[in-house]
């Protein structure tokens, strides 16, 4: 099973192009979908999550186990059936209970039976690890509960395509860990989009990524693939703070770090280094994120159809 | 070092707060909406009023007041102004609330500005908004003012500006700053908006209690008082202002005016002292205590999750997601909805603030000169229902809202809409919740009701009524207008304006007709009006409004699926978009059930245009006016043109009630009684009825016919002769068929009809002869729409033919009178005249009338099912029978009915003379009947109104309460003598004689049975509404002797100037003169006898130095003002007090148009003294002049507290407070 997306493109009235003929390949599994403010992700999040119309292009659910494909952008219904989504900014009711919520949702999502959907609201409540304070009114959560609440209802009912919008901004470290595991036991044959500007996420989760800026996507394909296109073309310099400005005239920029009290600069070279006092580095996941936002790199890479 | 922050950096934040508020809701649209929209109402308004939109029905009282003048505008501002409150509530509360909504309060708490600067920087931006969006208001009244249509004579070419800005100053913007006040600090200490609603719907109850309050003249400066708005003290202060003094004075803010704003003004002040005391510049943060524990908990559980795997498969739970399952989720989620809101404050406080509304009303049941009516249930509905409504309307407006955006402002949207449940299921579910909201007030309507009777101790409860009134007629209007908002707040893309327009939407479609636009097939959710009747219960009104209400249901069906299809589901708010998700979201089933209604909806639509546009067709009011117009124009000629009388009426009545089908046939014997050949007869009966047979003795032919103007004109083959007499047969019947865009026809009822051939040209359903004046335009505006020339209400005094015309009917003096009136068995018939015959047979009742002596020509034809109460009254010169038929269950003022007959039988034939008949018959009739209003007098029998009289419940113990119903029959009771045996010519004053004389003898009535004490107060009221009816005079007010129909002056001024009559030359002069007039001129005519011929009578019997009594009480316009200055009292050495009075006198006369000059005052009036109790300890008549007088009063008794000059209110003076002082000793 895998999510084909070709072409997909939407202009906001303002002019603003949110996506710019977006075409991606999305197999089962983690897909972290990298990139800046604005860059279009939760434009493309919501068009996935049947809340947005795109102007033109396609995407589709193909090969589902049995039955056949399913057209993302017309066929709506369908995708709502096997769709989880947690959306980026969200409130709650104040004045309702985690557990009522969760069993109304569950109830919309079609569990009928009132045994099952305790059960299954329940499981979730431990998942989560919010069973403790099910009975409590959602008004009183703090954000990482928040979070916690809002996946375990993207997680009701066994979906099959799961998107979750910047999930882990504004949670602390432990609950950043937490989240991850519970994306990570999520079953392998759910296709799962997660959407940040947090690099170190996609590089401990995903098994596929694409960098996606100003609605166009830079690079696609596996972090290791990607991460191997580099080596040999991050070279590191430790210089003065000063001197930042003035090395951005000359080389390409790839990142600034302050390290202990020194200023370390990374910069892209194509197989030589950039200027004298570079030395080379293994690459890491952050380079080809700021190499493909600069523009170092470009050429989506395209995964080849793995099995479905 | 830290900058020391500068004096007037502080000062700036505070303006620069206010400015940046004002500026930015400068750029929003909404306050461009909200002012644009103020400008057309009250540009519509004032073009309305000023004749400019043909059809509206706008009006300030009387077409003389001008519309830009200091009064109208004065009323005008204030309404505007008072509706805007939603406005006001909008903009002050939003002002605040707007940053606690977006989060955005915690930057201005952390900024370095005072709360000072914050609180009132915020507070002053939106109070001037406000007042910029109200200058609309102004614009608007301008614009309108000199629209193209409107009649100059209502505009004032230069209004003063004080006319303009003292409104403003006075009524708007105070209620502006102090309700601004007020909404801001609600929603400064809630953080939220519905407070806000809250308190708009409270203030709207204070207004509407006031309103309420001003019914009873006792309340009168506590309604000025306690009404948040002003207006109602406008209306206090200016109660007894003359149309000239509406146009020319400004309204002195003063007096009941000035307190009411003092009063509200301070609460507002308070109010936002007080509330920005309570302010605190902080960010709430959820309650700490639960969020450490919660906390604790999460820490000691997560390192576990980190460590063990704690999950076990998820159940494998087979989700159920048919349409069938989500139907049946559909009860449960609308009992959700309503759960959460029945249960929440703000919908608890409306549905208080409509029972305190109602608790509040519920004391003065609709009372009559203070007296109250039986809590009958369509009473009570009528009176509970009126008021709720607006709170159905508010609620279903507010919450419709409410659920449309409920996910959106939870901002639980992006989840709630990418869940796989269908759009229908949560549309639905709000739809369903609003209209259970909607029962649920109803269901408190009727419990409120059923509370107002039980506590009144009226123990008939009709439950199916209550069912049917509410739950059927009501419900399903509300559901229409739920529907509509429904569909504004799914189009329109932002909540408050959606609020706003929903709010415009209905008052809109309330104004509607208003504008000309009649037709109930454009009209959404529009339907027939209904009155429910005792005697005739629902009527065959029903069927009319059923087909109405299936129409719109359709189209409201339309309506869903349109509303359905452009939901609101994700993120796309924009109408493009919204269109295609649209096409791709109604498939089969939303078709289909739009197919359907469309098919309904043209069907119904097809079968209602057949019934009110073929078979009755629909004549709008302007068409109609344009009808009467072109009547005049055409025959007008023929006025005065020697016509036929008639001298014997012989008529059959043949009446299904359970068809409503009436056959009216008969021959009128006709004499030329003018001296000259008639050779054209113009005859006129209305144009539904279907002629079956018009023939005249003699051969005739039809020359000419304008059926919907009633005319027919025949031209006798042999001109009748001068003194020759002929017969005139017809047959015609009525019937309804089908229903009108009105409704059903209202003549024929299954139970209780009433058939007055007399009253107007719509119901006179025996043919007539000769141009009727009746058919004509009576309001100038109206003529001069259609460029005729204004008329007077009636003939001039001294017309020489018209003198020669009785007051009652043109075509005939005295008349026989014969009829067989049939109707069904179990019904009984009633008419003029005396039982001849009393027929049932093949289940038809049928009586034959006849009267025995010659009568006026008008008698009236009911029949219901009756219980008849029998009685006698034992006169000198024998027995008279007294028969009341009525409703089985108003039995209650049968009692009092019977002693009204029996009472004014003996003191008018005592004081007057003879009764002439040996029969009086009281007959009930439906309440909302087109044939009468109070109660009618027709030779020997009085058809009187169901809703007066018969089911009023007078208080004996209560000294307030006056027993009208006694009253009232002894005034119908006169006319026996004042109409009927005496009859007026048809010129001023002719009502003088019937309307005041009758009043007159009522009140001599009233007086032998109660006392001086209930008439003086009686007499209170009579002048309270002789006073405000000349402010409101649309034409000319008349002295008494030149009376030509206005009310206040021949019932109100005309008993109050006759009492003074008796008060000065006695009881025994005024009789003598009284009964003289009557024997003179009973059934005498012509020529008929005119109000000089009655006052000639007067002056014969009046003293010499009395004489120009009779010139100030009938023959011209004359007001007091008495006042007493003070009143020392000294005792005398028998123990006596010789109380030394100051009075200050003035006596003033008017003119038509209210335009005053002051006379010299030489006459006798009332000095006197009142006890603690208010008690007479002493009472004389003594000379008074105009200007100071210094007079002592003798009191024998002790105990004199108050004294000074008219003790009693006999003078017509504006002012009746000021006539007594408190006694110094």
């Amino acid at each position: 099973m895998r999510l084909e997306i070709r072409d997909l493109a939407k202009t906001y009235p303002n002019g603003v192009r949110a996506l710019d003929r977006v075409s991606l390949t999305i197999p089962t599994g983690m897909f972290g979908l990298l990139g800046p403010n604005g860059a279009g992700k939760s434009t493309l999040m919501r068009t996935l999550a049947t809340l947005q119309e795109a102007d033109a292009g396609s995407a589709r659910l193909t090969a589902m186990n049995g039955s056949g494909d399913i057209d993302v952008l017309r066929d709506k219904d369908a995708v709502r059936r096997v769709l989880g989504y947690l959306p980026q900014d969200f409130g709650v009711y104040p004045r309702v209970s985690a557990e009522d919520l969760l069993d109304h949702f569950a109830r919309l999502k079609g569990l009928v039976d009132a045994k099952a959907r305790r059960e299954a609201v329940h499981a979730l409540l431990q998942r989560v690890n919010l069973f403790a304070v099910r009975k409590q009114k959602l008004g009183g959560f703090s954000g990482g509960m928040r979070q916690r609440f809002g996946i375990a209802q993207a997680l009701l009912c066994d979906p099959r395509l799961v998107i979750v919008d910047e999930p882990t901004a504004g949670l602390d470290p432990e609950e950043r860990v937490r989240f991850h595991n519970l994306l990570a036991d999520i079953a392998s044959d759910v296709v799962v989009i997660l959407s940040t500007h947090i690099v170190s996420d996609v590089a401990d989760l995903c098994n596929h990524l694409a960098v996606i800026d100003a609605g166009r996507v830079l690079v696609a394909g596996e972090p290791d693939a990607l991460v191997a296109n580099l080596r040999g073309r991050i070279w590191r310099k430790a210089i003065g703070k000063g001197e930042v400005e003035a090395i951005k005239s000359r080389v390409r920029l790839v990142s600034t770090r302050l390290q202990a009290g020194q200023t370390v600069v990374r910069a892209y070279g194509d197989g030589a280094p950039p200027e004298p006092g570079f030395e080379p580095v293994d690459p890491e996941l952050e380079d080809v994120y700021f190499s493909s936002i600069a523009g170092y790199v470009g050429e989506a890479v395209d995964v080849p159809a793995a099995a479905a | 070092m830290f900058p020391q922050r500068r004096p007037d950096a502080m000062r700036s934040a505070f303006w620069s707060i206010a400015w940046f508020d004002f500026a930015r809701r400068l750029k929003a649209t909404s306050t461009w909406i909200y002012l644009v929209l103020y400008a057309v109402l009250a540009g519509l308004w004032m073009a309305g009023a000023g004749g400019a939109l043909s059809s509206v029905a706008v009006s300030f009282g009387g077409d003389k007041i001008l519309i830009n003048g200091p009064y109208a505008l004065t009323v005008a501002i204030g309404i505007l102004g008072f509706v805007g409150i939603t406005v006001i509530g909008s903009v002050s509360g939003r002002a605040v609330q707007q940053d606690f909504e977006a989060g955005i309060h915690q930057f201005f708490f952390s900024a370095p500005i005072t709360k000072r600067d914050y609180f009132f920087g915020r507070l002053v931006g939106a109070w001037a908004t406000l007042v910029m969006v109200f200058v609309g208001v102004a614009i608007g009244i301008v614009v309108g003012s000199h629209w193209p249509g409107v009649d100059p004579a209502r505009v004032a070419a230069s209004p003063a500006w004080q006319s303009f800005v003292r409104p403003y100053l006075f009524i708007l913007i105070p209620n502006v700053l102090w309700l601004g006040g007020c909404f801001f600090v609600l929603a400064a200490l809630t953080r939220q908006m519905a407070p806000v609603y809250v308190a708009g719907v409270i203030a709207l109850v204070g207004y509407l209690f006031a309103v309420n309050l001003l019914g009873d003249m006792e309340n009168k400066m506590l309604a000025g008082l306690i009404d948040p708005s002003g207006s109602i003290a406008v209306d206090v202060f200016t109660r007894y202002w003359s149309v000239a003094q509406k146009n020319e004075e400004q309204i002195p803010f003063a007096g009941v005016i000035i307190w009411n704003r003092l009063i509200w003004v301070a609460i507002g002040v308070a109010v936002t002292l007080l509330g920005y005391r309570a302010f605190r510049m902080e960010s709430v943060a959820p309650t700490l205590r639960r969020r450490g524990k919660k906390k604790a908990v999460d820490d000691v559980e997560g390192a576990a999750v980190g460590t063990s795997s704690s999950h076990a498969a998820l159940p494998a739970a087979r989700p159920d997601r048919s349409a069938a399952a989500y139907a049946r989720m559909l009860p449960g989620l609308a009992r959700l909805y309503l759960g959460e809101i029945v249960k929440s404050p703000r919908f608890l406080t409306i549905v208080l603030g409509g029972v305190l509304l109602v608790a509040g009303n519920a004391a003065t049941l609709g009372s009559l000169y203070g007296t109250n009516t039986y809590p009958l249930t369509y009473k009570v509905l009528d009176v509970v229902g009126g008021l709720f409504n607006v709170f159905v309307l508010i609620v279903t407006a507010i919450y419709t809202g409410e659920l449309v955006w409920r996910e959106r402002d939870a901002k639980m949207d992006d989840i709630a809409d990418s869940m796989p449940a269908p759009t229908w299921l949560a549309f639905l579910a709000k739809f369903a919740t609003v209209v259970a909201l909607q029962v649920v007030l109803l269901v408190v309507v009727m419990l409120c009701s059923i509370a107002v009777q039980l506590l009144h101790g009226y123990t008939k409860l009709e439950l199916g009524q209550y069912v049917m009134q509410l739950f059927v007629l009501q419900l399903s209007g509300d559901i229409l207008l739920a529907v509509l908002a429904l569909v504004v707040h799914t189009l329109i893309d932002n909540k408050y304006i959606g609020h706003f327009l929903v709010g415009i939407a209905f008052l809109v479609l309330i104004q509607l007709p208003l504008f000309g636009f009649e037709d109930r097939l454009y009209l959404y959710a529009s339907a027939p009006g209904l009155i429910y009747s005792d005697l005739n219960g629902w009527g065959h009104f029903l069927p009319a409004v059923f087909w109405f209400r299936l129409y719109w249901f359709a189209f409201a069906a339309l309506l869903m699926v349109l509303s359905y299809a452009l939901w609101v589901r994700g993120r796309e708010v924009r109408l493009p978009a919204r269109l295609r998700i649209a096409a791709a979201r109604m498939r089969a089933p939303a078709w289909a059930v739009a197919g359907a209604a469309a098919i309904v909806f043209v069907a119904t639509g097809a079968w209602i245009w057949h019934n009110t546009h073929v078979v009755n067709p629909f004549v709008s009011r302007k068409e109609a006016r344009q009808l009467q117009a072109e009547y005049e124009k055409r025959y007008r000629r023929f006025f005065g043109a020697p016509q036929p009388r008639i001298t014997a009426v012989d008529v059959s009545v043949d009446l299904h009630p359970e068809r409503q089908l009436a056959r009216i046939s008969g021959t009128l014997a006709i004499a030329n009684k003018s001296g000259v050949p008639i050779r054209d007869v113009y005859v006129l009966y209305p144009r539904r009825a279907r002629a079956k047979a018009i023939a005249f003795g003699a051969a005739a032919k039809l020359a000419d016919e304008a059926p919907e103007m009633r005319w027919h004109h025949y031209v006798l083959e042999q001109p009748l002769a001068p003194g020759a007499t002929t017969d005139f047969r017809f047959d015609l019947e009525y019937g309804a068929q089908g229903f009108a865009n009105e409704g059903a026809d209202p003549v024929v009822l299954g139970n209780g009809t009433f058939l007055n051939p007399g009253l107007t040209p719509e119901t006179s359903l025996i043919p007539s002869f000769g141009y009727g004046e009746d058919g004509e335009l009576a309001s100038d505006r109206d003529r001069k729409e259609f460029g005729l020339e204004p008329k007077p209400r009636m003939h001039d005094l001294n017309d020489r033919q018209q003198v020669m015309q009785n007051a009652l009917t043109r075509d005939a003096d005295f008349v026989d009178y014969k009829a067989h009136f049939c109707t069904a068995a179990d019904q009984l018939p009633v008419t003029s005249g005396y039982v001849v015959q009393d027929v049932t047979e093949n289940g038809r009742r049928c009586i034959d009338y006849r009267m025995d002596t010659k009568m006026a020509d008008i008698y009236s034809f009911v029949s219901a099912r009756y219980a008849v109460k029998k009685d006698v009254w034992h006169g000198p010169q024998g027995d008279v029978a007294i028969e009341i038929d009525y409703h089985r269950g108003h039995e209650y003022n049968l009692e009092r009915m019977v002693a009204g007959v029996q009472d004014a039988l003996a003191y008018y034939t005592k004081h007057w003379g003879p009764y002439q008949h040996k029969i009086v018959r009281i007959v009930e009739f439906p309440r909302f009947s087109r044939s009468g209003g109070f109660a009618e007098s027709f030779p020997n029998t009085v058809p009187f109104n169901e809703a007066i009289g018969f089911t009023a419940k007078v208080d004996d113990r209560d000294p307030n309460d006056i027993d009208y119903p006694y009253f009232v029959t002894a005034h119908e009771v006169a006319h026996q003598w004042w109409a009927h045996q005496e009859v007026p010519a048809n010129v001023q004053g002719a009502e003088f004689i019937t309307e005041s004389l009758s009043e007159y003898g009522a009140l001599m009535v009233l007086k032998t049975k109660y006392g001086d004490v209930k008439m003086h107060r009686f007499l209170k009221y009579e002048l309270d509404g002789y006073l405000r009816g000349r402010g409101f005079e649309s034409k000319q007010e008349q002295p008494l002797v030149r009376a030509d129909g206005a009310q206040y002056v021949h019932y109100q001024k005309g008993s109050l100037e006759l009492y003074a009559l008796q008060d000065a030359i006695g009881e025994q002069a005024i009789d003598d003169a009284i009964s003289a007039f009557l024997n003179r001129w009973k059934f005498v005519g012509p020529p008929y006898a005119r109000s000089v011929d009655l006052l000639a009578e007067f002056r014969r019997v009046t003293p010499k130095q009395l004489q120009p009594l009779i010139d100030d009480l009938f023959e011209t316009i004359t007001l007091y003002d008495v006042r007493a200055v003070s009143a020392a009292a000294k005792k005398q050495a028998d123990g006596s007090d010789a109380i030394e009075l100051v009075v200050s006198a003035r006596k003033i006369r008017a003119d038509g148009g209210g335009n005053e000059t002051e006379v010299p005052f030489d006459g006798e009036v009332d000095l006197g003294a009142l006890d603690a109790h208010g008690n007479v300890v002493a009472i004389e008549k003594r000379r008074v002049q105009s200007g100071e007088n210094r007079i002592t009063l003798a009191v024998a008794k002790g105990g004199a507290v108050r004294a000074g000059i008219d003790p009693l209110g006999k003078l017509i003076d504006r002012d009746d407070k000021d006539n007594l002082v408190a006694v110094t000793r």
